[in-house]
């Protein structure tokens, strides 16, 4: 019995109430996760400005290059990252396994290359002095605490990501998951998107010089 | 009995043109932000945005669009209730920068 005929009550056995949202379980679900985790990065990015607002002396270090230019890198491979998850997403409903496995493959590549960027950042920083409660250029310690347990939040969600997608993709070509779980995964891939359209003004271009 | 979930699914080549226009405000934010506004305006004019951004993030690449209407109202309403809530710190951030320190 399909999960839609079990929803509508067809077939023997006690019927169900049908869903007043019409998607699979696991994609409301998911919404439901995004819901959480959007408040979740709403009330750090609060507290980023909080923080922010209370310290007079916050700093502003980030020049265009190699700072800004990176992120701008960064947000464009994510950007594209999406695109190819609905590429992914789309074979899958069509049944097409092998042009699904190309597009979840540049998916998990793209998303592999935006977290290496943002390793490399870190690392720099690290070099420049930077840490959780040390400012090189003698302004507000919290800049570094803001920083890092943001990006560190969203690298978190991204580098999950890049593993959910593995599984699932290795799932589908094998048969064990269908499309559904396809689409699931990538409605989370896109939150990470979407997230990051917050980061990256609001950390990046806000402390830009 | 309700409906099966919508079928309707923009093409690749639409969902191109939503990834351009993505790219093409960001770099509108890019180029904002070395106008040397100040700061309030700047974070005024990003966020407006940046909540254009996720829009249309939300609406064509997670499929909300396409979706029935009572998933959208069940999921930004909370949602955009939740971040005004959070909106209300403000009074506190600033009266935190006038605090006396006081050295025992």
């Amino acid at each position: 019995m399909s999960e839609s005929e079990m929803t509508v009550g067809i077939g023997h056995g006690p019927s169900m109430e049908a869903s007043p949202f019409a998607i699979p379980s696991k994609k409301l679900a998911m919404w439901l996760f995004i819901m959480a985790d959007a408040a979740t990065f709403a009330a750090i990015l609060f507290a980023y400005g909080f923080l922010r607002e209370a310290s007079p002396n916050w700093s502003t270090p980030f020049a265009f290059s190699p700072t800004i230019l990176n992120g701008m890198i960064m947000t464009v491979v994510l950007l594209t990252s999406s695109l190819t998850a609905l590429g992914g997403v789309q074979a899958a409903k069509a049944g097409n396994k092998s042009s699904c496995m190309r597009w979840l493959g540049a998916t998990i590549l793209l998303g592999i290359v935006f977290a290496v960027l943002h390793l490399r950042e870190w690392f720099k920083m690290f070099d420049e002095g930077w840490r959780l409660f040390q400012n090189p250029t003698g302004g507000s310690a919290q800049f570094g605490a803001a920083f890092f347990s943001i990006t560190g939040l969203h690298l978190l969600h991204v580098i999950s990501g890049v593993v959910a997608i593995i599984i699932v993709a290795l799932g589908y070509n094998r048969g064990r998951l269908d499309a559904g779980h396809v689409e699931t995964t990538a409605l989370y891939w896109h939150f990470v998107d979407l997230v990051w359209m917050f980061v990256f003004p609001l950390l990046y271009l806000m402390n830009a010089h | 009995m309700s409906q099966p979930e919508s079928n309707q699914t923009p093409s690749m080549a639409f969902y191109t043109v939503v990834w351009a226009l993505l790219i093409v405000i960001v770099g509108v934010e890019v180029l904002l932000t070395f106008r040397h506004f100040p700061s309030r305006e700047l974070l005024a004019y990003l966020l407006i945005l940046a909540f254009v951004e996720a829009g249309i993030g939300v609406m064509y690449f997670m499929h909300l669009k396409y979706e029935r209407s009572i998933l959208f109202w069940s999921v930004i309403p909370v949602l955009l209730f939740v971040f005004f809530m959070m909106d209300h710190i403000w009074p506190d951030a600033l009266r935190i920068e006038h605090l006396r320190v006081v050295h025992w």
